[in-house]
């Protein structure tokens, strides 16, 4: 066997991993949320199954595969069955190019294959990776929109409507945002990014230099993740699930996994372009004055921080679902026509100035 | 009253077939082909100004001995003049003579007729279609004649005297053999499907409709509103009901006075206390009872507890119709009503169907720890009343939802019958509390707060401010039933049960006991209509008495039902979330609207 091949599948594996760890963490987040919303409305939350209730997503889970696949006589069948999965699989594919820890494992398998096996901590680590981050991530728009249109059902087409809209507002001012980092960077490689950020001692956060594109990133990319307050494709309360209505049993499920896929995504996203990455400040520093054992464990410790920081961003998206009331569809549109793409645009603007004012001074040119 | 009569006499020397005056309250008979000029007249003339139509309510006085059989029975308000009217309308002879039996007579022209005021006052609409399908009268000039509560396809009118009470047999064990039970155990058979009844003027082609209910998570309960959607922009609501139609009034009509007490429970469930006081407060002026002081204090404190509680199942409810079921304040509200149905439960042993109030006073003494339960309830909720404001009253998204949204200004909600905090928030300070006391109200000292917007907003803003007052009324309250710790009934023993100890002692208590027990009271012959303000209005009560121990009619003018009409008015031109926020702000209850 080749190199190529077996590395070919190493990636394979990895990407099995990956998809099942991350819907493992997904039925924890569930959990999680559940919990936390339950917390915030003096409730105790799921603490039925299992010890504290660790078991809840796990059963639910159970419950929705056992529950019986019903199409309903008068959707679209194709698309109709097509779109969960369309949903899942476009917000799951968003995790490959996600650098979870920075340095490559190698396997040291000379001696038994002639070759050594390099476990990177990313599946593919493309050269515009934030490009495609951006269109993936906005792809997942099409499973609702299907689901949606498929469904033959008044409340479901006004659901797909409406994500239709939002998402496809929603994307400008959140690429101009990216944009306005990767003007700063000058790379659209995902790992780059990360590997900036590790600049004086891992305080060069984003986050810190970026704030106005960390702001509208994060709200744009709650509203296209369909999150509260922008939960409009969803609005239980008004179109009694939207682009859901029709679906049950694992396909519903499926949507579901989807949307909450969705949301950690964004999450990732966050941490990944505005808060370091797996990096922490001084994290390196301290490590490298470590002996060698111990920096032997740098990638679980990356990993650890990476995670670590994404649930503390999804807790915050938790908060914001049990405080924030919804917003009206108009006002939505408004919102990111009227103020977040015109602020964007400033501030994409402000840095290339900066950026340009800076190289001058310092006659870089 | 009489300058009232004088004028309507001057004007309509010959309108006033009979003027009666009973327990303040004044009734004129009027034929129906004269009532539509003598409408417009007390509704525009200046020193009369009937400007609010409280209720519209049939009566089959077949037993009475009225020369014509149906009447409709209008009671009016004059908001500027603060008095009430009650017209009786005698309905015109059907062109078509057809027997009695209202069983039979499907055929709007066959029905007893009265010209139609839905020009005059909007509110008349539903209101006379409730009366049309219930008892039969023909409002002649209604632009939409349909059934109201009833189904369609219903074959008489159930509240006239001559149809028939229930009488269906009940089976008690299912026989797999009696055909009856043929379906049980078998797989379910695809029903057919009806049109759905949509009015005339909607555009099914070019618009889409959608049918938002009956089972919908915004409607609170099982409402339908047909939807004419233009995109997202509503372009005609029309709520539909009746599918929690129970038949309260029919039912009271067949009970005595005293056994009617916990139906009212079931009408607005969120507000019991409330409904009880409304309807005890209508036999006791029907009985003219003295209620000892005692008793009227702890009246406005359960009341006013039970305003809290309901109020915060408006803002529970109206911040999950804005936010979404995961928004954190619902749950909050509900926990301060659990408090206070705890306080309920502690009086009377039930948390939502209390039935506390009996006529002539309250059905048990209050309990020793009812005092301080309500103190250290009043602590808990002054700080939660904040946090809640904290939460959604400067919130920029809540503002946005809700400022400018369901716009009634005072004349449209005047002209709808629109009644308490709705109307309140239009710029209109009438609370019967204030303007009509009732219950020693006239002791307490509170305000009445008003807003100007008219928006759901303004709604908002006077709900909450409502509760505040309701902890002043309580405070108060509480202070004076300190000093005044009894009786917690009457004395009249007419009315009211002797003491256990009494019965054993006293021949006449005795006897006393065994009539009220046995036969009930029996109010004299006449008619009353008392109303009180409920957490979402005016909650009306007709009786007429026919000198027997069951009333003759008994009617119930939900506040709900009434607010509900103006639904379309609101919400056109807005958008499906609005809507939702309309309906919220409305505060509806549907046991309430369908009865």
């Amino acid at each position: 066997m080749s190199q190529e091949i077996v590395q070919l599948l190493v990636d394979i594996v990895k990407l099995i991993i990956i998809a099942s760890v991350i819907m493992g963490i997904f039925t924890f987040i569930l959990l999680v949320e559940r919990k936390l919303i339950g917390r915030f409305t003096r409730r105790y939350g799921p603490n039925r199954v299992g010890p504290f209730g660790l078991l809840q997503s796990i059963a639910d889970a159970v419950k929705m595969m056992l529950k019986e696949e019903m199409v309903p006589g008068h959707v679209d069948k194709v698309i109709y069955v097509m779109a969960p999965g369309m949903a899942l699989m476009t917000a799951l594919s968003v995790f490959a190019v996600i650098p979870f820890a920075r340095d490559t494992v190698v396997l040291p398998l000379e001696s038994l294959i002639g070759f050594s096996v390099y476990l990177t901590p990313w599946v593919a680590d493309i050269n515009v990776g934030v490009l495609y981050l951006l269109a993936v991530g906005s792809l997942g728009s099409y499973g609702i929109i299907l689901g949606g249109w498929s469904s033959n059902n008044k409340y479901s087409l006004l659901g797909a409507l409406r994500t239709s809209a939002q998402m496809l507002s929603y994307e400008l001012p959140l690429g101009v945002a990216v944009l306005s980092v990767v003007v700063m960077t000058g790379t659209l490689r995902v790992t780059e990014i990360v590997e900036w950020q590790t600049q004086f001692a891992g305080l060069a956060w984003i986050v810190f230099l970026q704030p106005v594109a960390f702001l509208i990133f994060f709200i744009s990319a709650l509203a296209e993740a369909g999150r509260a307050p922008f939960d409009l494709p969803e609005t239980e309360n008004e179109l009694i699930g939207g682009f859901m209505t029709e679906y049950g049993a694992l396909k519903f499920g499926l949507f579901q996994a989807a949307e909450f896929v969705h949301a950690m995504m964004f999450c990732t996203i966050t941490v990944t372009v505005f808060l370091g990455g797996w990096n922490m400040p001084f994290l390196n520093e301290i490590l490298n004055i470590m002996p060698t054992p111990i920096q032997a464990l740098a990638p679980v410790l990356h990993l650890g921080i990476f995670i670590g920081k994404s649930l503390a961003v999804y807790c915050s998206l938790i908060w914001i679902r049990a405080s924030v009331p919804r917003m009206r569809f108009d006002q939505l549109m408004a919102f990111c026509w009227k103020w977040l793409l015109p602020i964007a645009l400033l501030n994409l603007f402000a840095t290339v100035m900066g950026l340009a004012i800076t190289a001058e001074l310092l006659g870089l040119w | 009253m009489t300058n009232v009569i004088e004028k309507i006499q001057a004007k309509y020397p010959s309108v006033i077939k009979e003027h009666i005056e009973f327990r303040d309250e004044t009734s004129i008979t009027v034929s129906a082909d004269e009532f539509h000029d003598l409408a417009s007249f007390l509704r525009d003339d200046e020193t009369l100004r009937y400007d609010l139509l409280v209720d519209v309510f049939g009566t089959d006085r077949l037993k009475l001995g009225h020369e014509s059989r149906l009447a409709a029975n209008y009671e009016l308000y004059s908001v500027p003049h603060n008095r009430f009217l009650r017209v009786i309308v005698e309905a015109n002879d059907p062109e078509i003579n057809s027997s009695s039996n209202g069983m039979q007579s499907t055929e709007k022209s066959a029905l007893p007729s009265i010209p139609s005021v839905t020009d005059i006052w909007s509110t008349a609409d539903w209101l006379e279609r409730e009366t049309y399908d219930l008892m039969g009268i023909n409002f002649v000039g209604h632009k939409n004649m349909r059934r109201i509560m009833m189904p369609d396809n219903w074959v008489g009118h159930p509240l006239r005297k001559d149809y028939p009470l229930g009488g269906e047999p009940v089976y008690f064990n299912h026989d797999r053999e009696n055909p009856r039970f043929a379906h049980l155990g078998k797989p379910l058979i695809v029903g057919p499907s009806y049109e759905t009844e949509l009015p005339e003027e909607m555009d099914t082609e070019g618009n889409m409709v959608v049918n938002l209910g009956p089972h919908h998570p915004a409607t609170h309960g099982v409402l339908r509103i047909a939807l004419e959607l233009d995109g997202e922009k509503i372009v005609r609501a029309m709520p539909e009901m009746g599918y929690l139609h129970s038949g309260f009034e029919k039912t009271g009509e067949n009970k005595r006075y005293e056994k009617f007490i916990p139906y009212c429970d079931r009408m607005d469930y969120a507000s019991p206390m409330c409904n009880n006081l409304a309807y005890v407060m209508a036999v006791e002026k029907m009985l003219e009872v003295e209620i000892p002081e005692h008793v009227q204090y702890v009246r406005v404190i359960l009341s006013e507890l039970q305003r809290i509680s309901s109020h915060m199942i408006w803002l529970g409810t109206h911040s999950m119709d804005v936010s979404g079921t995961t928004h954190a304040l619902p749950m909050y509200c509900f926990q301060q009503r659990e408090l206070v149905l705890d306080i309920f439960e502690m009086i009377c042993g039930a948390r939502m169907t209390t039935s506390y109030f009996s006529v002539g006073g309250l059905r048990w003494p209050l309990p020793g720890a009812f005092i301080d339960a309500v103190t250290s309830f009043l602590d808990v909720f002054s700080g939660e009343l904040k946090d809640f404001e904290d939460m959604l009253t400067k919130h920029p998204i809540w503002i946005r939802r809700l400022k400018g949204i369901g716009l009634l200004p005072a004349e449209v909600a005047i002209d709808f019958g629109i009644t308490g905090p709705m109307l309140r928030a239009a710029g209109v300070p009438l609370d019967l509390r204030k303007v009509r006391p009732y219950s020693s109200y006239d002791q307490f000292d509170f305000d009445v707060p008003t807003a100007t917007e008219a928006d759901c907003y303004a709604r908002y803003l006077v709900r909450l401010e409502e509760l505040r007052q309701s902890m002043r009324i309580i405070e108060q309250g509480i202070e004076k039933i300190k000093t005044v710790p009894g009786p917690h009934r009457t004395a009249d023993r007419k009315v009211s049960l002797p003491p256990r100890a009494e019965i054993s002692t006293s021949m006449e208590a005795l006897i006393h006991h065994f009539k009220l027990v046995t036969e009930g009271y029996r109010p004299p012959q006449g008619q009353v209509y008392f109303a009180n303000e409920n957490p979402k209005g005016w909650l009306g009560f007709g009786l007429i008495s026919d000198g027997t121990a069951v009333p003759h009619r008994l009617r119930v003018r939900g506040p709900s039902f009434v607010n509900l009409q103006a639904t379309d008015y609101m919400a056109k031109g807005g958008f499906i979330s609005d809507l939702i926020t309309i309906i919220g702000s409305v505060d509806i209850v549907l046991g309430e609207v369908d009865r």
